[in-house]
């Protein structure tokens, strides 16, 4: 007996073997384990054995056939999967992307750090009044910055603004204190363009005033932003400034990353980088955002996207950023 | 401003503590950024004192000499010299065979014939004068042989600090104050300053002051027999090493004031003087300054007037007229103070920016004037021992600026520096500042010096700067904030803009680009639009700003059809409308003309798309009736949401078109951005499937002289409860595909319920005069 099914199994897969149709397979599928196969016979013999033969070759016979059957389907699922469709699977196409501004690019970046401090990000007009612009940030009439040849006037008694940090006041007025915010945006200065000069460009204004803000607040969050956005280990310090509408006042410089604080052309052979103007806020800006200076104390800081977005990718014309060239704009993929 | 460090040695007592090489990375850190530092006088050596004993002409040159020098060794030495100024007796710089200049070694070589052993040499070829007129003539006194750097200051530090970072520190405009700084930073004493005492027995100057606005003081004095106008080598290399020119010792030591004390000062030859008054000029006059220009005044200038001409202008420049000249002998002394803001607009009016004018715009303390000319009567009368004092210290000053207090609590130094400093420590960092500090148990009372109060130095704030600074901003150690929970209120402007942006980049393969707020005008006038909105004062071209985004960004279209058939940009940004700031957000698609059908339907698909995926609402388009007449009349389309206007979809005319490309479609999308910030995004419900299948339709309508919207009516009324949705699939020529999917919430459709809702369909169509492909 077993040898007959063994027989039958080694019968099946030589068919198998030679096989190559579906339609062949099915065939052989139907004479060798269909309802007239002759396995079936032998398994519908099974009732007339013996007892002890049938627990002999009980278990063998109906194995035998799964297997057979396993056999064929395994076949079967075999030339299905036979690929036939030919193409030239090596093509290799160029994408084509869209791209989002450079600027755009460094202002996302850095919003979503401080976003991470528990900084809200605002937005404030560009269209600016000189109150805002000037007045409520303690710049006081005489100042050179109030000059004609500095800021665009318009003939509304309007202005463009020259800062993002109108945000400051806008946002105190709005929200009050405490208050942590950041604000991106496009400012403008009557300047003769060049490589390095745009009459518009793009800065970031960030403002933190609560009860016990302290200088050493503001050095840390300086220093871990820009840590954060060059991903290296950034030295900062801060040295004495001068911007109204801070007091004390502080430029932070970065040491330079093209020279690792060397000394290199970029840096003028200093090792840093200006980058930052910031300080405590003046009390007098806080009274004209209606916050009391005797309670609150806080710090604001600036600086300016374009030139970090300069910094960044390495553009060395600021003409390029408002051409709108899109063969220059086109590297920006979207990040 | 260039800063010596051998005349900031002269002002402090023991300067030899001081590392002054190295002091300066403190220096920018504690008070202004320092820019280069230079060390002078390491470019030659072995420059000694020699005398020339031998004097004859070069047999063969016409200008040079044969010289025997004495250099102090035993022979005399033979050096064939050009210089003009060679003559026996006369003491020079003599460099030796084997010395350097410049880098240079300086060897013995034939010049036409004779050799020469070393040179005679200019201030020039040494570095510190820019005289080349001849040999250097040093005193009769001085020993030959001996070094010439052991008589005077060659070898000396020269320190560049970046002006900017000076603007709001009137006092650091000179050496001293500068001094007073290092002393702060380094704890060491400064030493003052030796002036002439000058007793008031003698007539007043007739001084008058017009307007106390503008000129708050004017001290003179006349001095006479003045006799040597030489100025003395060592104040040379000092004037020349800080940047200035030596011209005579009157001329130089005003200079050398201004660079010691900040304060510009200016000599008059006392002859051409009658009396002085400060005030306007008339509108229109003009007047030459002392650089040969003349110059067209305004009544916003300042003049000095000596009897009824002009002077000088005050605070910028002097005139020709009252120039020292070589033979004056007698002097006027102007030392002045006068309104920073009206000096500075009157240099920037005139072009004219001198050393006097960029000290005066900084707010000088008035109180500096009689110290300036009692400092430069103790310099003069060193070099002119017979000088005679012919006049009182004559001071006009009619508002004293005195000493203000200010009073800082120890609260609110600890508040912002993060810690609690000692008192001792409080109040040596402000006295060594030039402050007087009396320590209170809560407060400090500090008296502010008059030269840190004119602009510098107004409330407590201001002291804790000065105290933060010196104690070291970098040994603060940076902290994060506490921890604050309050939710706080948010803007979500920005983050809209953002998600759109990246939109339109990621989906649609568009173009982020950044424009000007202005008008292009070249690009206005190509097109030939005239705008009327708000502009920017006193500019010629680009200066009225936009109202129409996409028309502002079609200077950047021309420009990008020279490189691309066609392309896709947006731009988020500001226009101006109605005397308000307004977001706008415009998309722009090109291609070329035959193109215009596919980019105008594509148009209309990412604005439903915008709306559909970021705010979950449905728009729709309704004809415009275009007043802008740059755009096709019969193409554009408002775009509503909820009925109410947020957009304009448009296609640029043919003939504007044109000129800015030949053969090409311009499409351009305008959303209100403000509006569709303010949109909320409607919530998502989640919908019941139904459990029985459903079945979808296909029918093609063939339209004659109708459109879409015709269509839609009419299948709008068509209603059936079998009806889950249909939308137009695609257009061919006439021919709109409409799909219809159907379904039944309570069975499985059958064959008779298609074949009832086809017949209705049907029906339904041709009775509203439409053909349908059956």
């Amino acid at each position: 007996m077993e040898e007959k099914l063994r027989g039958l199994k080694e019968e099946l897969t030589k068919k198998l073997d030679e096989a190559t149709k579906e339609a062949d397979i099915l065939n052989i599928k139907s004479e060798y384990v269909g309802k007239k196969s002759e396995i079936a016979s032998i398994l519908s013999s099974l009732k007339d054995m013996s007892i002890e033969d049938k627990k002999k070759y009980g278990s063998l016979i109906n194995n035998t056939k799964k297997e057979m059957e396993n056999l064929i389907n395994q076949k079967l699922e075999e030339l299905e999967n036979k690929n036939n469709i030919s193409f030239d699977d090596t093509v290799d196409y160029e994408v084509e992307t869209g791209s989002l501004h450079p600027v755009t690019i460094i202002a996302h970046e850095i919003t979503d750090i401080l976003k991470k401090m528990g900084f809200t990000v605002v937005s404030g007009p560009e269209m600016e009044s000189e109150y805002y612009n000037f007045e409520a940030l303690n710049v006081p009439k005489d100042h050179p910055a109030r000059d004609m040849q500095d800021t665009y006037f318009l003939n509304n008694g309007m202005l463009l603004r020259t800062q993002t940090s109108d945000n400051q006041i806008h946002a105190m007025e709005n929200y009050s204190a405490p208050l942590r915010i950041c604000a991106p945006g496009r400012v403008f200065r009557n300047e003769d363009l060049d490589a390095n000069h745009e009459n518009t460009f793009h800065q970031i204004e960030g403002m933190v005033i609560d009860k016990g803000v302290t200088i050493e607040n503001l050095l840390y969050v300086m220093q871990n932003l820009l840590r954060e956005i060059f991903h290296e280990d950034v030295k900062v310090r801060l040295r004495p400034g001068f911007f109204p509408f801070t007091e004390p006042s502080y430029e932070m410089d970065m040491s330079c990353l093209i020279c690792g604080g060397k000394g290199c052309p970029t840096c003028k052979n200093s090792g840093w980088i200006e980058m930052v103007g910031s300080g405590m806020i003046h009390p007098n800006v806080l009274r004209a955002g209606g916050i009391d200076p005797e309670e609150y104390t806080g710090f604001a800081f600036g600086f300016g996207l374009t030139r970090l977005a300069m910094m960044k990718y390495k553009i060395n014309d600021i003409r390029v950023l408002n051409s709108g060239d899109i063969r220059y704009l086109s590297e920006f993929n979207i990040k | 401003m260039l800063i010596s460090c051998n005349k900031l040695k002269s002002h402090i007592k023991n300067p030899e503590d001081i590392d002054w090489l190295n002091i300066w990375d403190t220096f920018t850190l504690r008070t202004a950024e320092v820019e280069n530092v230079e060390v002078k006088g390491n470019k030659f050596d072995n420059v000694v004192v020699a005398e020339i004993i031998e004097c004859e002409p070069h047999p063969d040159s016409d200008h040079m000499h044969v010289l025997k020098v004495d250099a102090g060794e035993t022979e005399p030495i033979v050096v064939v010299c050009g210089a003009p100024n060679v003559r026996v007796g006369l003491k020079t710089a003599y460099v030796r065979v084997g010395g350097h200049i410049d880098g240079e070694e300086i060897k013995a070589r034939p010049l036409r014939g004779i050799l020469s052993n070393g040179m005679c040499c200019s201030g020039r070829e040494l570095g510190i004068s820019d005289s080349h007129d001849g040999i250097m003539e040093l005193p009769d006194d001085w020993c030959v042989g001996k070094d010439i750097k052991e008589y005077l200051p060659i070898d000396d530090i020269i320190v560049e600090i970046d002006n900017k970072s000076l603007t709001n520190r009137p006092d650091l405009w000179g050496h001293y104050g500068i001094a007073r700084e290092i002393c702060a930073i380094t704890n060491h004493e400064l030493l003052p300053l030796d002036i002439l005492e000058i007793a008031s027995d003698l007539e007043d100057l007739d001084i008058v002051i017009k307007d106390n606005n503008l000129c708050y003081r004017y001290t003179g004095l006349k001095i006479e027999n003045i006799k040597n106008n030489k100025t003395p080598l060592d104040m040379q290399i000092f004037l020349y090493y800080v940047g200035m020119r030596s011209i005579s010792l009157l001329v130089d030591l005003t200079n050398y004031l201004m660079m010691e004390l900040g304060q510009p000062m200016h000599a008059f030859d006392a002859r051409v003087v009658k009396n002085i008054e400060v005030g306007l000029a008339n509108e229109g006059d003009t007047y030459t300054t002392l650089d040969g220009e003349t110059r067209k005044l305004t009544n916003e200038m300042l003049m000095i007037k000596n009897g009824d001409k002009y002077f000088g202008i005050a605070g910028v420049m002097g005139g020709l007229d009252s120039e020292i000249l070589p033979d004056t002998t007698s002097i006027f002394l102007e030392s002045a103070c006068f309104n920073a803001g009206s000096i500075r607009r009157c240099a920037a009016k005139l072009g004219l920016r001198t050393e006097a004018s960029a000290r005066y715009e900084k707010s000088l303390d008035p109180n500096m004037t009689d110290l300036a000319i009692k400092r430069l009567a103790y310099l003069l009368k060193e070099q002119n021992p017979d000088m005679v004092i012919a006049s009182n210290l004559t001071d006009v000053y009619p508002n004293v600026l005195k000493e203000e207090q200010i009073i800082l609590d120890k609260k609110t130094l600890s508040n912002y520096m993060g810690k609690t400093l000692e008192d001792e420590m409080v109040k040596k960092i402000l006295e060594k500042l030039g402050f007087k500090v009396q320590v209170e148990n809560n407060f400090y009372d500090v008296t502010v010096p008059t030269f840190r109060a004119t602009k510098d130095i107004k409330i407590k704030e201001d002291l804790i700067e000065e105290i933060a600074r010196i104690y070291g901003l970098e040994n603060f150690v940076p902290k994060p904030l506490k921890l604050d929970l309050t939710i706080t209120e948010h803007e979500t402007i920005y983050n809209q803009e953002y998600e759109v942006k990246h939109l339109l980049a990621s989906k649609y393969d568009m173009h982020e680009v950044h424009s000007y707020i202005w008008y292009d005008t070249e690009t206005l006038k190509e097109l030939n639009i005239e705008k009327k909105n708000v502009s920017i004062l006193g500019k010629e071209a680009n200066n009225i700003l936009r109202d129409d985004l996409s028309l502002s960004l079609m200077n950047i279209v021309k420009e990008n059809f020279k490189n691309y058939g066609k392309f896709q940009i947006f731009e988020i940004g500001t226009i101006i409308e109605n005397n308000k700031n307004k977001r706008v957000l415009s998309i722009i698609l090109t291609d070329n003309e035959k193109n215009l059908e596919s980019i105008y339907n594509e148009a209309k698909k990412i604005v439903k798309y915008i709306f559909k995926v970021l705010k979950n609402k449905e728009i729709t388009f309704t004809s415009n009736i275009n007043e802008l007449d740059y755009y096709d009349k019969t193409l554009g389309k408002i775009i509503n949401i909820e009925n109410n206007k947020i957009g304009t979809l448009n296609v640029l005319n043919k003939s504007c078109t044109n000129k800015l490309s030949k053969k090409k479609a311009i499409v351009t999308i305008d959303i209100d951005f403000d509006k569709y910030v303010k949109l909320n995004k409607d919530t998502i419900l989640s919908k019941e499937i139904s459990k029985y299948p459903e079945v979808e339709l296909d029918y093609t309508i063939i339209l004659e002289n109708k459109k879409y919207e015709d269509l839609e009516k009419v299948l709008k009324t068509f209603l059936n409860k079998l009806i889950k949705n249909y939308h137009l699939v695609e257009v061919y020529e006439n021919k709109y595909l409409i799909r219809y999917t159907l379904g039944s919430d309570f069975k499985t459709l059958e064959q008779k319920d298609l074949q009832s809702f086809q017949e209705q369909f049907i029906k339904h169509i041709k009775d509203n005069g439409l053909n349908i492909v059956e």
